[in-house]
């Protein structure tokens, strides 16, 4: 059996189990007294023990099985564990995380197991004293098992009904878990006659030290060859020997279930995504369909429906695969209480987290991008943002901070806020050093939040003694900013000094396909996801200004930045002069606002994201490409790039 | 590359204004008619631009550009519709891109010529050892054959064309 | 006819690989079950030939959905699927009407043999 082609299945359940011990020991060091923690741990660890066993993983195997027998002994002793034994715990766990992965890589034998010790220590400290077992209260002494308590014993062809035998059973040395083989046994020989005795003791089948060699005493009419027969039928059976009836195992033949099933199945994430560009094509060409029905729909009505309908069909196609994408943010959020406590404990801080939204759905591929930006911001939250405790209790806070991880569906986007409400960022030590650094000019007086987080997330932007109440507030932003550009997201900022900190997400719901506007530039088009345009307006309705040497116009009491893209996109060869009544697309990203001016409107559709291959020196305003109906090109703008 | 291995490639010669070059047949996917290409702003001059190869965008590199030729006269006009093919090379083949993540370190990348000439298999020439012709950047040469009487220059694409795409 | 099985275990996994086996082997899998109170539901709607069934599962555990099961059908064909060193939770298994056990990691020719048994 080739085991390969289950080895993802494999690290993507272990994973869920290992976030759940994580989740699990939280709760449980909050509070060691709840009995739930621990059966919840006892059942993950074991299934990854299973797990591994079957992938024939012996260390992952090795090391689950002794957390689960630490595990097992806690459960039944009852007692709230040591604290010590929860942080151990927490080390076994991540050792085990370690270990799965090395295992799936092929590099098992790296796996660190002195954590193993440990366990072990205090599996032995843990171990309950011997009590009689589930079985043991079910018989007793020489009573056969299988009684009349048990309900499945249709007591079979009665008694009385023959002579008696004693029959000795020896099952084979190499079978496992010989005790449930000497049981079924009995069982089988209960379907002949009347089993009055079974030596040793039916207990004695639940101790591992059982060597498989039992006595059974039956009353039975049945000759010794179907004994014989009906023994070895149950399987493991080395020798039957007698000192006694026939039966054909009547089993009744199985009647075909019906209806009403519901069925799963599993698809591999890559069919999905061969899927969607496939739904990709299928929308790009649709496109074409449309531009070639509308030239004919003179000659042949007909088209025009057919056309219709195909669209309709593709765009129901389109939303089911891009519904079976999405995937909750708990998948990846529940890492993330773990990381807290984790950090805070380390840096001795006081930190309750909570995390809100848990259930909103974002594409898949977002989600996993997502992962490294948000562990980034929220160490940067325990770090710089919540104050020690004492300092806390200084400025008549509570001793405690707080941290909240918050999905919300806006529009067409998913915001993730991640908010402490700890000291805030000192802007002027942060404008000072703007200042030294050239990062500002000489005569700013404030930073603005905008302001503000261009200058964290400048790469260079490094930190130094004067600014420790943020020290470090940089380094994460800049790589978590990228990130979440690349993925056509903004981030945005709100601190104020003594209050907290916010950062804030905006992300597009899901990347594949997007509507966007398409506009004319010169003879060039170029796409605009529609996921920030808040407008479009007409160059010479509004107001003009300008705003720190750029034009602007005024919209609604509110100034707005202009891009002409003619301009930054240096169309220029070839093209017609621009149009008198130049349209201006206003983009929205939470505080901030651009207008782009376009040389017109061509239309506004559904667009298939494609990356490329950015030659060197290509502007980086670009967030992918798309494939127009006539199947040309067209360059997909990043509005995060614009704003 | 060395010698031996390049002896015993299949060649795809093509022209491009009045050079002729080939290139190792294994780094061509397709061979195809010039495409519209829609411009990328801010990319070199070299860059024609993108286009759409059955879905798939693919950077194309303007040939004469490239080579640091002169350029074709007259220009093709629009109207005409642009001669000449569009030649679909694979770079980083061979380059093992492991077991991690499974990124694909092959890129796609079109280049322009005037004319695809011919496929020569590998006993069907002989290549020499010397580094170009006058005139033609020598680190963009990996050898030089003869085909027909007439030299051509096999070009080193991945230095050719390597630059132009980051990796 | 092929035998109708319903699969009950916690892990993805663990279903995934009993699934393949028994599919191989010719079976028809109509029903995955998660938890020991899902197993006794489904079988309840689907009346399968043979249940697989892991022995620890959150909710309520393999042994409580054998009694549940074999309750509601003396006759059920139950296949416990048992880890190493479950030996006293195996035996009660059966005392609760299990047919037979196989024990992980599974060989699927040993979960085929322990399959055959339990269908006669």
């Amino acid at each position: 059996m080739d085991l390969s082609q289950y080895a993802e299945l494999f690290l993507a359940e272990s994973r869920e189990h290992l976030s759940a011990c994580n989740q699990l020991l939280l709760e449980w060091e909050r509070n060691p007294a709840s009995p739930e923690p621990v059966g919840g741990l006892f059942r993950a660890v074991h299934t990854i023990k299973g797990m591994a066993a079957t992938m024939g993983y012996g260390r992952v195997a090795d090391l689950s099985h002794r957390m689960e027998n630490l595990l097992d002994h806690l459960r039944r002793s009852g007692r709230a564990p040591a604290d010590e034994i929860i942080q151990m715990l927490f080390r076994a766990t991540d050792a085990l995380e370690k270990a799965v992965g090395l295992a799936v890589a092929g590099r098992e034998r790296e796996a660190d197991l002195a954590v193993l010790a440990e366990i072990d220590r205090a599996a032995l400290q843990a171990k309950p004293a011997p009590q009689p077992s589930g079985l043991a209260r079910h018989f007793k002494e020489s009573e056969p098992p299988g009684s009349p308590e048990s309900p499945s014993l249709p007591a079979a062809p009665a008694a009385s009904s023959g002579s008696t035998r004693l029959i000795e059973i020896v099952i084979r040395p190499e079978a496992p878990l010989k005790g449930g083989r000497a049981m079924l046994v009995v069982r089988k020989l209960q379907t002949l006659g009347t089993v009055h005795r079974v030596q040793p003791a039916a207990a004695a089948f639940e101790s591992d030290d059982f060597d498989g060699r039992f006595v059974c005493e039956l009353e039975t009419a049945r000759p010794a060859a179907d004994i014989e027969a009906a023994v070895r039928s149950v399987g493991d059976v080395e020798g039957v020997t007698f000192g006694g009836g026939t039966d054909e195992s009547q089993v009744s033949p199985a009647e075909s279930a019906g209806g009403g099933r519901t069925r799963h199945i599993r698809v591999d994430l890559r069919r999905l995504d061969t899927l969607m560009d496939l739904i990709g094509e299928l929308v790009t060409e649709r496109g074409r369909l449309n531009d070639v029905a509308a030239r004919w729909v003179g000659q042949d009505p007909e088209i025009d429906e057919v056309a219709i309908q195909i669209s309709r069909l593709s765009a129901d196609l389109q939303n089911e695969i891009i519904l079976a994408r999405m995937t909750p943010v708990w998948q990846v959020f529940d890492r993330f209480p773990r990381l807290v406590r984790d950090v805070a404990r380390q840096l001795d801080k006081q930190v309750s987290f909570r995390v809100e939204g848990k259930e909103i759905e974002l594409d898949r591929e977002i989600l996993d991008a997502l992962g490294d930006p948000l562990v980034h911001l929220l160490r940067n939250a325990v770090d710089h943002g919540i104050e020690p405790p004492a300092e806390r209790k200084r400025h008549k806070k509570d001793p405690e901070g707080e941290i909240v991880l918050a999905a919300v569906r806006e529009r067409s986007s998913v915001a993730i806020s991640i908010s402490d409400d700890g000291r805030g960022i000192d802007r002027t030590k942060i404008l000072e050093k703007a200042k030294r650094e050239g990062v500002v000019g000489p005569h700013v007086e404030s930073l603005s939040d905008d302001q503000l987080l261009r200058v964290l997330a400048r790469p260079g932007f490094t930190t130094a003694e004067s600014v420790t109440s943020v020290s470090g507030r940089g380094v994460g932003i800049d790589v978590a900013m990228t990130r979440i550009r690349a993925l056509g997201g903004s981030i945005e900022i709100r601190t104020e000094p003594g209050k907290g900190t916010a950062f804030v997400l905006r992300l597009p719901v899901t990347l594949a396909i997007v509507r966007a506007l398409i506009a004319a530039v010169g003879q060039e088009r170029y796409a605009l996801p529609l996921t920030y345009v808040a407008e479009t307006v007409e160059f010479g309705t509004v107001p003009l200004t300008t705003m720190e040497g750029r034009d602007a116009i005024v919209l609604r009491d509110r100034v707005v930045p202009l891009v002409d893209l003619r301009k930054l996109l240096g169309t220029n060869g070839g093209a017609p002069a621009p149009p008198p009544r130049r349209p201006v697309i206003v983009l929205e990203m939470g505080e901030r606002r651009a207008g782009i001016v376009v040389d017109g409107m061509l239309s506004q559709q559904e667009i298939v994201v494609k990356g490329f291959d950015a030659p060197q020196g290509t502007l980086p305003v670009f967030s992918g490409a798309t494939i127009m109906g006539d199947g040309v090109p067209a360059l997909i703008l990043d509005s995060a790039g614009l704003v | 590359m060395t010698e031996g291995s390049l002896v015993s490639a299949r060649l795809l010669v093509f022209r491009v204004g009045t050079l002729a070059c080939a290139a190792d047949v294994d780094q061509v996917r397709e061979i195809l008619p010039r495409l519209p290409t829609t411009r990328i702003p801010g990319a070199p001059p070299v860059v024609a631009g993108l286009v759409n190869v059955r879905g798939t965008l693919v950077t194309v590199v303007e040939g004469w550009r490239a080579l640091g030729l002169p350029p074709p006269s007259p220009l093709p006009s629009p109207e005409s519709g642009p001669a000449g093919s569009t030649i679909i090379l694979e770079l980083g083949k061979g380059e093992d891109a492991g077991n991690e993540g499974g990124g694909t370190s092959k890129k796609l990348i079109g280049f322009t010529v005037d004319e695809v000439m011919d496929m020569l298999a590998g006993g069907e020439t002989r290549l020499e050892d010397r580094k170009g012709l006058p005139g033609v950047d020598p680190t963009l040469v990996r050898a030089v054959g003869r085909r027909n009487g007439e030299l051509f220059i096999v070009l080193d694409v991945a230095a050719l064309l390597g630059p132009i795409l980051p990796s | 006819m092929s035998h109708t099985v319903l699969v009950c275990d916690d892990a993805i996994f663990m279903r995934t690989m009993i699934t393949d086996i028994l599919a191989q082997a010719g079976f028809e899998v109509v029903g995955e079950a998660e938890t020991g109170t899902q197993a006794v539901e489904k079988y309840r709607q689907l009346k399968p030939d043979l249940v697989t069934m892991d022995i620890v599962m959150p909710d309520m555990g393999g042994i409580d959905a054998v009694r549940e099961i074999v309750k509601q059908d003396p006759d059920a064909k139950i296949l416990m699927c048992s880890a190493m060193g479950q030996q006293a939770l195996v035996v009660e298994a059966i005392q609760a009407g299990a047919k037979d056990f196989v024990v992980k990691p599974f060989q699927p020719s040993r979960v085929l043999e322990a399959v055959q048994r339990v269908l006669g």
